[in-house]
């Protein structure tokens, strides 16, 4: 039987961070309910025939939601889900322990806690609405309530953070003994209040910028190198396994439902803006309550309307692309089953310069980033799109 | 119909600074005569090149024929550009008079008076003229005050214009007619044209623009170009309005045109003489000369596989531009391409623009370079127009450059910067000449090469938009020139050699290397980028290797917008050319070029 995942998006924040690009609102809660019912419509839709692999709740905050409500969305798969993986992000601002115990209550077995930072001046910046101390209550209470599966999201390459206090931020981390962790750098993306800090005054040296009269500087290329490369280093003599370029997890915990997304497979994705990739075909929900509300009370005619097909040769594109974020890399078998040629056939030229330069290896199985390949992945990937 | 007779005719160029208004005053003078109805009318009507209207500037010459009160009035347009001064010559020889315009708010610049004075020597009548008085800062009073001093004409003879607002018009065509004498030259003398223009027709090939100085020319007889010998037989003749009108014959005094089958702009020059080939003229019209560029530099498609395509783009370009010349040659670094000859920069620069804009292609253009007169040690002279062929120092007698007379006209309180810039750019000052107090011309002798490396920008920017210059070819003077290597990744990259003067050479080599590093970007590896006079380096930079570019974040909702991020960095790569294993932007090798003061 086919399997899927499913993607549940909850566009609602308390407060917007000031480096966040995703389809969220600060001051939209009254919509809840009604967003919760609009959900349910699309899981209707869900062809049967289809086995539910994995469940992520996404933001935005889903831990803002109230237990009851996740209940609602749950309950409405039914007898679909048969033990799997059910994660959800949480904000250390909007949970206590009833509230977790809550959530394991309902089955949800995987916390995904936005850590950010360990350095409340740093979490200021960034504009989160917690402190460092509320992720260590946080993570207490999740073993209270019974989660024995807890990643930590970190992000570094911060305003004005030194190689030092990222350091420290790690070290932190790992001391709460968390499952999983995620490492990303801070990307300035349009539209957000840094982009805006950093783009209106084209006056002041790159990366310079100006908030509430503060001055911020963001770390230079090198800097940013380092703390990547400390954060591969680190966590591997502390016993974590680093799966994917940002991503590391103590053994057998690595997160089921994002290896989907990297290995280009099956998902689902409900709510506002969520996307779907199923039998190679992509499809983007609308990105705002209006069209969505009548979007997804008319989901009767099912998923098959709104899939739009797309060029092979992105497929391959994408599916190269996202495998090789798996340090265990692309399986050649498995691009062969899945597209019917030898990877080595379509790409032989850029697979031996890859090589050449160091940048990949190529075993008899697999293709994978180097470590040098690690640092530079996008000039590997760039080598296999169009 | 007016009867024909040549003392109804008159035959007039307008002579201005650029921007002075040249081609909205023709504009009006042909909605006034009725030439052009109004709803045919739209700006700069003679300017034809979508370049031309853009840059406000005319490149190829025009002519147009008029009628107003029973005359028939001729007006050769001519190209507002030292570039192309040879042409405007040519024009003027083709004419009895000439409209001197002169902005009210701007007052006598350095081509108003450079083609005044082409204009006298030619014997023409200067009708003067104040345009734009109607802007809020004209100052009629104090321009007709510099006309005098300059020109010694009297505030009598100039008229007050406004060509934007139809002012003054009336005025000129009645001076034109009154003042301008009738052409001379008897119908029944041998026959003389002259050729002021041509431009090249897919489907009649080239069409000659002349004017009838003797004699008569006839459709069906045959010609001879003198300054070639070729003969053709006259397929049209006739006369120019806003298209082509077929006229059995041409007489003397008339401007017109001539299709005879050549099928090349080159067999057509500007400034030769038509004759009969069976009643030939004694002797040809003064003043011949075949055009030589002046300016050179390399034109490399950035994709090797559009060789051809440039190839006959050049070749198309080519027929409706006897001044630009190419050949095939061959960089290491940068393939095949084609080295190009120009007048001067704007020359150069509107064929560049042209081939990226019409014909799509993706181009590098090397650093312009003059011609070098290298003298051999036991004599011979080797001619450089490429810094890549520069020959091993130790067979140098001596290395010539081509020099110019520069004229700058300008407000007297931008003279010291003016002279400091100049000197700099190894100008030797030769005097100053006082027109009133205000107005100043300075004179110099300056090479070429320090002109074509972005003199006049600097110029503008001095005198904060107020001096104008001029310039002409004086010869060729002994200097101590050296050959800077550029190398990228210790390999020497030939397409960014430069010749320059020794003891620049310093300053040059580090400006170089530190502007190539701006616009290098980073490799995966570290770049070395050096410049060296022979075997030594006498600057350096090291572009340091990229560290870090991943996208570190990339989920289920990613791909597609992540992967045509991708595709688009790629893209951008593409159009940089790859040396060895560096990809340098075209914009590098023109920072060769741009390196400001």
């Amino acid at each position: 039987m086919n399997t899927v995942s499913v993607y549940i998006h909850i566009p609602f924040c308390k407060k917007k961070c000031n480096y966040c690009d995703f389809v969220s609102f600060a001051d939209k809660e009254e919509l809840i309910d009604g967003y919760v019912e609009a959900l349910k419509h699309e899981i209707t839709s869900i062809p049967q025939q289809l086995k539910i692999k994995t469940i992520f709740f996404g933001g935005g905050t889903p831990s803002l939601l109230a237990p009851k409500q996740l209940e609602k969305i749950l309950s409405h798969f039914e007898s679909r889900i048969t033990y799997p993986e059910i994660s959800i992000e949480c904000n250390p601002g909007t949970v206590n322990l009833q509230k977790l115990k809550d959530f394991h209550k309902l089955g949800i077995n995987r916390l995904s806690i936005g850590a950010q930072s360990f350095n409340d001046r740093e979490l200021k910046t960034l504009g989160r609405i917690h402190t460092a101390k509320e992720i260590h209550e946080t993570v207490e209470n999740a073993r209270k309530a019974g989660f024995k599966n807890v990643g930590l999201d970190l992000i570094f390459a911060l305003p004005n953070q030194t190689l030092e206090s990222w350091k420290e931020t790690v070290r932190k981390a790992v001391e709460l003994e968390p499952e999983h962790l995620s490492t990303y750098n801070l990307q300035i993306e349009e539209g957000t209040p840094f982009w805006k800090m950093t783009n209106d005054k084209p006056c002041l040296t790159a990366g310079r910028f100006q908030m509430s009269n503060n001055n911020f500087q963001l770390p230079d290329e090198e800097t940013e190198a380092c703390m990547y490369e400390f954060a591969i280093d680190y966590l591997k003599a502390k016993g974590y396994k680093h799966y994917e370029i940002s991503n590391f997890s103590k053994p057998g915990y690595e997160c089921k439902h994002n290896i989907v997304y990297w290995k280009n497979g099956d998902y689902i994705g409900i709510g506002v803006n969520a996307a779907s990739h199923i039998n190679n075909s992509r499809h983007e929900n609308p990105n705002n309550f209006e069209e969505y509300f009548l979007m997804a009370n008319q989901q009767s005619k099912g998923l098959a309307g709104k899939l739009a097909s797309r060029p092979a040769r992105d497929e391959i594109s994408e599916t190269i692309m996202m495998n090789l974020r798996l340090l265990d890399g692309l399986s050649k078998k498995e691009f062969k089953e899945r597209f019917g040629k030898d990877i080595e056939e379509l790409y032989k030229k850029e697979i031996d310069e890859l090589e050449k330069d160091n940048l990949i290896e190529n075993t008899k199985t697999h293709l994978k980033l180097s470590r040098k390949g690690l640092f530079l992945a996008n000039l590997i990937f760039e080598k296999f799109v169009d | 119909m007016l009867k024909w007779s040549v003392d109804n005719i008159r035959n007039f160029s307008i002579i201005a600074h650029i921007d002075h208004g040249k081609s909205t005053l023709a504009d009006r003078l042909l909605e006034f005569t009725g030439t052009i109805e109004k709803r045919q009318m739209r700006e700069q009507i003679l300017d034809t090149m979508d370049l031309e209207r853009e840059r406000g500037i005319t490149i190829k010459a025009q002519a147009i024929r008029m009628e107003y009160q029973g005359y028939i009035l001729n007006l050769i347009d001519t190209p507002g550009h030292v570039d192309f001064s040879y042409e405007v010559s040519r024009s003027l020889a083709a004419c009895e008079g000439a409209l001197l315009l002169v902005d009210a708010s701007q007052g006598i610049e350095a081509q108003t008076l450079a083609n005044a004075y082409l204009a006298i020597n030619s014997n023409l009548k200067i009708i003067p003229i104040i345009n734009k008085i109607d802007l809020p800062n004209a100052e009629p009073e104090k321009v007709l005050t510099e006309i005098k001093n300059v020109f010694g004409i009297e505030k009598s003879e100039v008229i007050l214009a406004s060509a934007k607002e139809g002012v003054g018009i009336k005025e000129i065509l009645e001076a034109i007619i009154e003042r301008i004498p009738p052409p001379k030259g008897s119908a029944k003398d041998p026959l003389k044209a002259l050729i002021f223009d041509s431009h090249y027709d897919i489907y009649r090939g080239v069409v000659a623009y002349l004017r009838i100085m003797s004699g008569t020319l006839n459709s069906g007889s045959k010609i001879l170009m003198m300054g070639n010998q070729n003969e053709y037989e006259v397929l049209e003749t006739g006369i120019l309005r806003l298209g082509l009108i077929p006229k059995k014959e041409l007489f003397a005094g008339e401007v017109g045109y001539l299709i005879s089958g050549v099928r090349n702009v080159r067999e057509c020059r500007v400034g030769d003489t038509v004759t009969e080939a069976r009643n030939p003229a004694a002797e040809p019209l003064p003043g011949y000369k075949p055009i030589k560029p002046m300016v050179f530099c390399g034109f490399y498609p950035v994709n090797t596989g559009d060789f051809e395509h440039l190839k006959d783009a050049l070749e198309k370009l080519q027929l409706n531009d006897a001044a630009l010349t190419f050949e095939t040659e061959s960089s290491a670094a940068l393939g095949f391409g084609f080295r190009c000859g120009f007048l001067g920069l704007l020359h150069l620069e509107i064929v560049q623009e042209r081939l990226e804009r019409e014909y799509g292609i993706d181009l590098v253009a090397t650093a312009p370079s003059v011609i070098y007169k290298i003298i051999k040690k036991g004599g011979g002279e080797l001619l450089i127009d490429n810094p890549s062929s520069f020959p091993n120092p130790s067979i140098i007698e001596v290395i010539e450059e081509p020099f110019l007379k520069l004229s700058v006209f300008t407000p007297s309180e931008y003279v010291g910067k003016i002279m400091e810039l100049t000197i700099d750019k190894r100008g030797i000052f030769k005097g100053v000449e006082y027109f009133d107090p205000t107005r100043v011309m300075a004179t110099f002798e300056m090479p070429l090469s320090e002109m074509i490396s972005e003199y006049h920008d600097l110029l503008k920017s001095v005198s904060r938009g107020y001096a104008s210059m001029d310039y002409e070819f004086i010869g060729y003077v002994p200097s101590d020139l050296v050959k800077l290597d550029i190398l990228l990744n210790s390999e020497p990259v030939d397409a960014l050699a430069v010749i320059v003067h020794r003891e620049k050479a310093y300053y040059r080599g580090k400006m170089l290397v530190e502007k190539l590093k701006e616009e290098i970007p980073r490799h995966q590896f570290e770049i070395p980028i050096q410049a060296s006079i022979g075997s030594k380096a006498i600057a350096r930079e090291t572009k340091p290797a990229l560290r870090k570019n991943v996208l570190q974040k990339c989920y289920g909702g990613d791909i597609t917008r992540k992967r045509k991020l991708l595709e688009k960095q790629k893209e951008g790569k593409k159009r940089m050319k790859r040396i060895g294993s560096v990809d340098v932007p075209q914009e590098a090798f023109m920072a060769v070029l741009k390196l400001g003061k």
